[in-house]
């Protein structure tokens, strides 16, 4: 089981290594292979090992496997080391087999454009990179997983180097998600220097000896910061919408399997630390609901297929957040596995519109295109079925035992959980405003002038595969749990991370019956205004363009990180730079010149001078010994 | 001990000496610089030997063997410059062979 774990994280390591390393002796084609057989390979592996873990009794499931000791300092010592119990072989089941998917849909995607190669090994590394930090056995190896996937996801969006706009956003992301890495450090510096470990087990069992609360609280809103961070919640959220620059299988995998649900993920994994300090707890929570609601409103305006998409991810982590918060370890980690299908799906749908649209990923000159595109069209339906949470499609049946287990969460629960609902009508309303925006109606003249209808080519077929196999998951992939009834997932999950809150069967009834109501209205007011058309869009000025400027956010980092910044560096040149520095090594090189110009004028390049002066200087000399003798 | 007083070989010395550093000082011609140089060289080890025989000692004619192999091999490269200098058509006069001026 161990062994076939260590498979599961490795293989995509070498094929990236392979690739890397192989060069131009391995062709295009055989790079994509490469990598989507070694996902493959992963997914088997976590399969077998997950049989396995079955196999043991519930309460043995967790095996430690050390492969040597990394870092060492006095009595501190750091093992690389993984860890296999169920919360990881199900985070390894979710990242290899979606990965898989989104690897297998590039080899059609990126089909003839140039540098394959390397786009082939930055996805095995990120798939690698979001293993290793799954699988982590102590918290440094996770603190590592957690930087590469940053790392990757920096190559990945600045992918298309040639343009400025990705560069930009690759840096956006990267100096983000640096700023969450740090606190996630300075947590880690806090719990070494109190506990003097690092190993998953001796943290949860003597974290409450690490300190007073505040001790306590402290290392948890370090961590928080990075979860806050990796999973693009606010107030660290803006480099998610940029980080679209990135090819759109790039899109899916940072959304669906390998980045933002990092943070979820971590929520879980950690949670004796959290529930060490509940403030913290609650935060997360409200933090995910404050952008669940945020993120909805925003992707209302949105013009950009992918943004919409971008946006909708940013709320459902918000839910994953909230269910994280508020204890619900197994509805959230159920809700990140049909996310993953869902939005892999409408990624990967939208990668095939914007694909025969020869790269137009602008909304407004799109439309008609499900008579076109029927089965793109049928697929990003599922998706956007799945996403407003309609039964019996996936995310229905996770994010409904989600907001009820809100509903048992006491008024601070019960708050969230308002939110929350009102977040699943934005839901069903911004994605289906999309939906029948660009696929709804006669086909834009836009459409009929540059379609270019996928053929039956080998791209293509790559494509359509991959994007029909998460349709289905989208559909039956959340019909492994319905909560009141019958739960494998969260009893799977339980001895790693025990729910605090049990939802009565009231509770989930008036959910359901409330969020799916919601959701109807949703996709019926969007049919009423986009399809329809029976009624304008509301024009309210000063709402659209507070939703247009994503309210203000990246003005407001804008106005208080990067001006002053670059106001104090700006003095800095002029004041310090420009006299101090500059001036006194000009200075300094002028007054040497001077001395030595002064001292070359020794140098006649006359003979005799110099053999006159030789000869005084012996006769000076010998004068001089005599002198003394005498 | 038979010979002139060790004093005698001393003032040929010296004056040889001083011939020979008066060549240097004030010819121009390389090669006559050369020549004056050797004189100075030699005027030293007849110093050297007379002391030697002076004082009954052959060190001080092992050193003048040993100034001869120095004087030799200057010689040799000193030469060298001045056939250098010639065939370059360079003027022969080291005053104006002054392209080293700082």
């Amino acid at each position: 089981m161990i062994a076939t774990a260590w498979i599961c994280l490795l293989s995509p390591l070498a094929a990236a290594a392979l690739i890397t390393l192989g060069g131009t002796r391995i062709t295009r084609r055989l790079a994509g292979y490469l990598a989507t057989t070694s996902v493959l390979v992963s997914f088997a592996a976590a399969l077998i090992t997950f049989f396995r873990l079955l196999d043991d009794p519930a309460e043995e499931r967790s095996h430690v496997s050390t492969l040597w000791t990394w870092l060492s300092a006095g009595d501190f010592e750091v093992g690389l080391s993984i860890l296999v119990d169920p919360l990881s072989v199900f985070m390894m089941l979710v990242v290899s087999g979606v990965g898989f998917l989104i690897v297998a849909y590039s080899i059609g995607y990126m089909d003839g454009s140039d540098e394959e190669r390397r786009y082939f090994a930055y996805m095995a590394l990120f798939v690698f990179s979001m293993l290793l930090l799954v699988q982590s056995g102590d918290l440094v190896i996770l603190l590592a997983g957690w930087g590469l996937v940053g790392l990757c996801s920096y190559l990945l969006i600045g992918y298309e180097q040639e343009r400025p706009v990705a560069i930009a956003a690759a840096k956006k992301a990267f100096i983000m998600n640096a700023f969450g890495d740090a606190t996630m450090a300075l947590a880690l510096f806090l719990l070494i220097q109190r506990l003097g470990t690092v190993e998953y087990g001796a943290v949860f069992s003597r974290i409450e000896r690490a300190g007073g609360d505040t001790v306590l609280t402290l290392i948890a809103l370090g961590l928080l910061g990075g979860a806050v961070a990796k999973s693009a919640q606010i107030p660290l959220h803006t480099w998610l919408p940029d980080a679209m620059e990135g090819p759109t299988p790039v899109s899916a995998l940072i959304h669906a399997a390998t980045m933002v649900v990092a943070g979820a993920f971590m929520l879980v994994r950690l949670n004796p630390v959290f529930e060490a300090a509940p403030d913290i707890l609650d935060l997360a929570a409200g933090l995910g609901a404050i952008t669940l609601l945020f993120a909805g409103l925003v992707a209302l305006v949105q013009t950009d297929i992918k943004r919409v998409i971008a946006y909708s991810t940013m709320s459902q982590i918000g839910y994953m957040f909230l269910g994280a918060g508020l204890t619900a370890y197994g509805n959230s980690m159920f809700h990140l596995m049909t996310h993953a299908f869902f939005k892999a799906l409408l990624f990967l749908a939208a990668g095939i519109v914007i694909h025969a649209l020869v790269a137009e990923q602008d909304m407004r000159k799109m439309g008609g295109l499900g008579r076109v595109l029927p089965k793109t069209y049928s697929a990003m339906l599922i998706g956007a079925l799945a996403l407003a949470a309609i039964p019996p499609f996936a995310g229905f049946f996770s994010k409904d035992p989600l907001l009820a287990a809100a509903l048992d969460a006491g008024a601070y629960g019960q708050l969230l959980w308002v939110v929350g609902m009102t977040g699943t009508f934005l839901t069903a309303l911004y994605i289906f405003r999309m939906i029948f925006i660009v696929f709804g109606g006669e086909p834009s003249p836009f459409v009929r002038e540059h379609l270019h209808r996928p053929g039956h080519t080998m791209p293509a077929l790559w494509m359509a595969w991959t994007v029909g196999a998460l349709a289905v998951l989208s559909v039956v992939g959340g019909w492994i749990q319905f909560s009141p009834f019958w739960h494998p997932l969260s009893d799977f999950l339980e001895p790693v991370a025990a729910p605090g809150v049990e939802p009565t069967g009231a509770e989930d009834a008036i959910t359901t019956v409330l969020s799916v109501g919601l959701a109807v209205v949703g996709i019926l007011i969007a049919w009423w205004i986009y399809s329809a058309r029976r009624a304008e869009v509301p024009r309210w000025a000063f709402g659209q363009q507070l939703l247009e400027h994503k309210f203000y956010f990246d003005e407001v980092y804008d106005a208080v990180f990067y001006r002053p910044a670059a106001l104090a560096a700006n003095a800095a040149i002029r004041l310090v730079e420009g006299p101090l520095i500059s001036g006194s090594i000009r200075e300094l090189t002028e007054g040497t010149r001077l001395v030595a110009s002064r001292l070359s004028e020794a140098q006649t390049g006359l003979l005799r001078t110099y053999a006159l002066a030789l000869g005084s200087g012996a006769a000076l000399l010998t004068l001089v010994f005599l002198a003394v003798k005498l | 001990m038979k010979g002139p007083d060790v004093s005698w070989y001393l003032i040929l010395s010296a004056v040889l000496f001083v011939v020979g550093a008066s060549g240097v000082l004030l010819r121009r011609n390389p090669l006559i610089v050369l020549l004056s140089l050797e004189i100075m060289l030699n005027s030293a080890n007849l110093a050297l030997i007379g002391f030697a025989r002076h004082l009954g000692d052959t060190s001080g004619q092992v050193f003048a063997l040993a100034v001869m192999a120095v004087a030799a091999s200057e010689v040799v490269v000193g030469l060298g410059l001045v056939v250098a200098i010639n065939r370059n058509r360079f003027p022969m006069d080291v005053d104006r062979l002054n392209t080293l001026r700082g």
